[in-house]
C-alpha cells in the first residue's frame, strides 16, 4: 500500500468520524443533563432526514440549508416531545427502565409514523456534489463528504461554544457534573432539561439531514448509527462533548484501517468489541483519561 | 397498586403502550368457505420494498383466481375463493420463522408464501417440514436452503450458484467478441451470507472450467447492512483487478456504488449480482449506474405474450410498472400453487405438496416459460443479463437469442 492509499484511507476516516461525532453529540446533551439514554435518537435521526428530503424535493432548498432549518423545527418538536412525555419520568442520577421503555416506545411509534407518512420506499437526496469527487493528485475527496464533515465539525463547536459561553451552556454543565447543587445554586432544573431535551433532538434532526445527504434512508433508517453512537458516548465518557468527538475519532479509525488487516466482514463487530473494551477497561471513557492528566499536572 | 405507585410508574405505563402501538398486532379467525393461504413478507425493515413488490405479484394472482370464482376443489365438488392470511416480517429472521409457524399452526393454512431474501428464507425454511405444510419462496434461492433434504419447500427462483456462473459465461462471452482482453483480473466483493457465497462459487466454477479467460485477484465478503465501505473499497483498489464483481442487497448496492464512484474507482465492468436496474437505485444516483450489468431472474423486456399481459394487469393492479424482476416470479409462484391445489383435488396439504412436486407451469413468465420444480424443491430456469444504460433505459444483453440491446464493453470512464 502506498502513502496515497494510507492519505486517502486517513481521510475516509477523519470524514467518516465528523458525521459519528454529528449523530452522537445530540445523545450526549441529553444522557448529560438528564441521565437519559434517548433510544428515540434514532427515530429523530429518520425524521430529520426526511426532514430535509421534502424541503429539497417540494421547495428545491439545498440540504445545507434544510439542515439549518432542521435544528430550530426539532428543537422546538424536542421540547414538545419533553412537555408531553418525558418530564413524567422521575429525575435520577442514573438511567432508569422507565426512560428506557418510554424512549424506545417512542422510537417505535415515530418509525410507524415515517411508514404511514412515506411508506418504505428507499429515498434518496441527488444533487451535483453527491457524486463529485475533489482530486488533489493521488488524494480522492468526496465533496458531499467534506461537506457534511464541515457542517458537523462546526456545530460540535458552536455547541461546545455555546456550554462555555452562555449562561444556559454554565446552567447545563453545572447539571451534569451535580443536579442537585444546581439547583441550589438557582438554576432552574426542569426548564434547563426542558431546553436540552430541544437541544438533543436538534441535533439529532441536523445530524439526520447531514446523514441523509450520504445515505439512502427509508423509516428503518436511524437503527444502524444508534449503536455506533452509543459505542461513541461510552468511549467518550458519557458526558463528555470533547469525549465524543475523541471517541468518534478513535471509532471512524479502527473501522476504516481494521478492515486492512482482518476480513470486511468482521466489521460490526468491531463497534461491539471497542463497547466491550472501553467498559472493562476505561469505564470512565477518554475524558477520565483527560481529567487524569490534567489532574497529574 | 397505590396511587402513589401508579404515579411513580406512569412513565413505564406510557412506555408498554407505546410498544403496543408501535408494534402493532393482528388477529385470525378460523377458516370457512374458503382456502387461507399464508403470506410472509417483509414490507417494513431493510428488504420492504422488494417485500411489498412480491406481495403485489402474490396479491395480483389472488385478485385475478378470486374474479373467476377461485380455486376448484374436486373433494368439495366447487370452486373456493382464496383468503389470503398477510403477515409483514419486517425483514426480521427471528420475527419471520415466527410468523410462519403461527400461519402454519394457529390460522389453517393450506400453504405459505414467503421468504424474500435469503435470510429471511432461511430462516423460514426449517418450519414446512415441522407441519407439514408445503412453503413457495419466490425470493431466497441460496443452495444452502434447498440441500437439507426437506419436503415440504419448494422455490420459484433458479439457484443463485447459476446467477455465478452465468455471470461467468457472460463474460466469457464478451472476450470471445474481442471486447474484453483474455486474462483481466477480477475482484470478487459479496455479502456474507449464503448468497454471496453461492455467487462467487458460481463465478469461480466457470472461471476454473475456462481456463486463461479471467483470474481472481481479490475476494472478500462483507456484512449486510453496512454504512462505510471505504476500507474495503481500498483493498479492492490496492487489488488493481480490471472487473469489480459485487453481490448486494438493494440498500448495500446503492451505499457501495455511491462510495465507489466518490472514490474515483473505475473498471471495466461492474456487477452487484441480481441488483443494478431498480428505481430506487437510478433515483438515488442517477447516470451513476449507468453500465452496470446485473443477472436477474426476470425481465420487462422479455418478449413472451404473457409477460407482457403481466406487465398491464400489474400496472393496472399496482399503479405503477414492475420494478425489475421481484414481482414476475412472486406472480408465478402463486399461479403454481393455484394449479397443485386444483391438481390435489382436495386441501389435503401433503396432497397439495404432492401435486406441487410434478406440476408444470407452461406459460410461466421466467426465462424458458416453463416453471417446474426440481428433486430438492428449487426450479432451475436460465437467467438473463440486463445492462443499464443511459437516458434510464434497460437492455437485455445476454443470452443473445433474448437480447434486446448490445452489451457495451468495456464501461466507458
Amino acid at each position: 500500500m502506498t502513502a496515497a492509499d494510507l492519505l486517502n484511507l486517513l481521510i475516509a476516516a477523519l470524514l467518516l468520524a465528523g458525521t459519528y461525532a454529528a449523530m452522537s453529540v445530540g445523545m450526549t446533551v441529553i444522557y448529560g443533563v438528564m441521565k437519559i439514554v434517548n433510544l428515540a435518537h434514532a427515530g429523530f435521526l429518520m425524521l430529520g432526514a426526511y426532514f430535509v428530503y421534502e424541503l429539497h424535493e417540494r421547495l428545491g432548498l439545498d440540504p445545507l440549508l434544510g439542515v439549518l432549518l432542521a435544528f430550530p423545527a426539532f428543537f422546538l418538536a424536542g421540547m414538545g416531545v419533553h412537555w408531553l412525555l418525558v418530564r413524567w419520568i422521575p429525575s435520577s442520577d442514573k438511567p432508569t427502565l422507565n426512560s428506557l421503555l418510554l424512549m424506545f416506545g417512542l422510537w417505535l411509534v415515530l418509525q410507524n409514523i415515517g411508514y404511514l407518512i412515506w411508506g418504505n420506499t428507499d429515498r434518496s437526496i441527488l444533487t451535483a456534489r453527491t457524486l463529485q469527487t475533489i482530486h488533489l493528485g493521488p488524494i480522492s475527496i468526496p465533496k458531499v463528504g467534506l461537506v457534511v464533515f464541515v457542517a458537523a465539525v462546526g456545530s460540535v463547536v458552536a455547541l461546545e461554544l455555546a456550554l462555555h459561553k452562555t449562561w444556559f451552556g454554565r446552567s447545563v454543565r453545572a447539571l451534569m457534573q451535580d443536579r442537585y447543587a444546581g439547583r441550589l445554586v438557582g438554576i432552574h432544573v426542569e426548564r434547563t432539561a426542558r431546553l436540552t431535551f430541544g437541544l438533543g433532538i436538534a441535533f439529532a434532526g441536523a445530524a439526520g439531514g447531514l446523514l441523509a445527504m450520504l445515505y439512502s434512508f427509508s423509516p428503518d433508517f436511524g437503527g444502524t448509527f444508534l449503536l455506533r453512537a452509543f459505542v461513541i458516548i461510552v468511549l467518550g465518557g458519557l458526558e463528555s462533548f470533547s469525549g465524543v468527538a475523541i471517541g468518534a475519532v478513535i471509532l471512524a479509525l479502527v473501522e476504516t484501517f481494521s478492515i486492512m488487516v482482518i476480513p470486511a466482514g468482521y466489521q460490526p463487530a468491531i463497534a461491539f468489541s471497542l463497547l466491550v473494551v472501553a467498559l472493562i477497561a476505561l469505564p470512565g471513557g477518554v475524558a477520565s483519561l483527560l481529567q487524569k492528566r490534567q489532574h497529574l499536572a | 397498586m397505590t396511587k402513589h405507585a401508579l404515579r411513580n410508574n406512569r412513565p413505564i405505563f406510557i412506555g408498554l403502550a407505546l410498544l403496543a402501538v408501535g408494534a402493532g398486532f393482528q388477529g385470525g379467525k378460523p377458516a370457512a368457505d374458503e382456502i387461507r393461504i399464508g403470506v410472509v413478507m417483509p414490507i417494513t425493515g431493510r428488504e420492504g420494498k422488494p417485500g411489498q413488490y412480491q406481495r403485489e405479484g402474490i396479491e395480483l394472482t389472488f385478485k385475478q383466481i378470486n374474479q373467476k370464482g377461485g380455486i376448484y376443489v374436486k373433494a368439495l365438488n366447487k370452486k373456493l375463493p382464496i383468503k389470503e392470511i398477510f403477515y409483514d416480517d419486517g425483514s426480521d429472521q427471528a420475527k419471520s420463522a415466527g410468523l410462519v409457524e403461527r400461519a402454519m399452526t394457529s390460522d389453517n393454512v393450506v400453504a405459505v408464501l414467503g421468504g424474500y431474501s435469503t435470510a429471511l428464507g432461511e430462516a423460514e425454511s426449517v418450519m414446512p417440514d415441522r407441519y407439514r405444510v408445503p412453503w413457495i419462496t419466490p425470493g431466497a434461492a441460496a443452495t444452502a436452503i434447498f440441500s437439507r433434504g426437506y419436503q415440504y419447500i419448494f422455490g420459484a427462483l433458479a439457484p443463485i450458484e447459476l446467477l455465478g456462473y452465468t455471470t461467468g459465461e457472460f463474460l466469457g462471452s464478451l472476450v470471445d467478441q474481442g471486447k474484453l482482453k483474455k486474462g483481466l483480473k477480477v475482484a470478487e466483493v459479496v455479502e456474507n451470507t449464503d448468497h454471496g457465497v453461492d455467487y462467487v462459487n458460481g463465478i469461480n466454477r466457470w472461471i476454473k472450467e475456462h481456463p486463461g479467460y479471467f483470474q481472481v485477484v481479490f475476494s472478500e465478503k462483507f456484512e449486510l447492512g453496512g454504512t462505510d465501505f471505504s476500507g474495503l473499497l481500498q483493498k479492492v483498489k490496492n487489488a488493481k483487478a480490471d472487473i469489480f464483481l459485487s453481490d448486494a442487497h438493494l440498500q448495500d448496492y446503492i451505499t457501495m456504488q455511491r462510495q465507489y464512484l466518490q472514490s474515483g474507482m473505475d473498471h471495466q465492468m461492474i456487477s452487484y449480482g441480481a441488483r443494478g436496474p431498480e428505481q430506487d437505485a437510478r433515483k438515488a444516483l442517477g447516470d451513476g449506474i449507468n453500465y452496470i450489468f446485473a443477472g436477474i431472474w426476470w425481465s420487462d423486456n422479455l418478449p413472451y405474450p404473457q409477460a407482457k399481459q403481466f406487465i398491464a394487469d400489474y400496472t393496472a393492479f399496482t399503479g405503477h410498472k414492475p420494478d425489475s424482476w421481484y414481482a414476475a416470479p412472486a406472480f408465478d409462484a402463486t399461479r403454481i400453487l393455484a394449479a397443485a391445489i386444483e391438481k390435489a383435488g382436495s386441501l389435503d396439504k401433503t396432497a397439495i405438496r404432492d401435486a406441487l412436486r410434478t406440476i408444470e407451469l407452461k406459460d410461466s413468465l421466467l426465462p424458458g416459460q416453463v416453471l417446474r420444480f426440481g428433486k430438492n424443491g428449487q426450479v432451475n430456469t436460465p437467467f438473463v443479463i440486463v445492462q443499464n444504460k443511459p437516458g434510464g433505459k434497460v437492455d437485455i444483453v445476454y443470452p443473445k437469442d433474448a437480447a434486446t440491446g448490445d452489451p457495451i464493453a468495456p464501461k466507458p470512464r
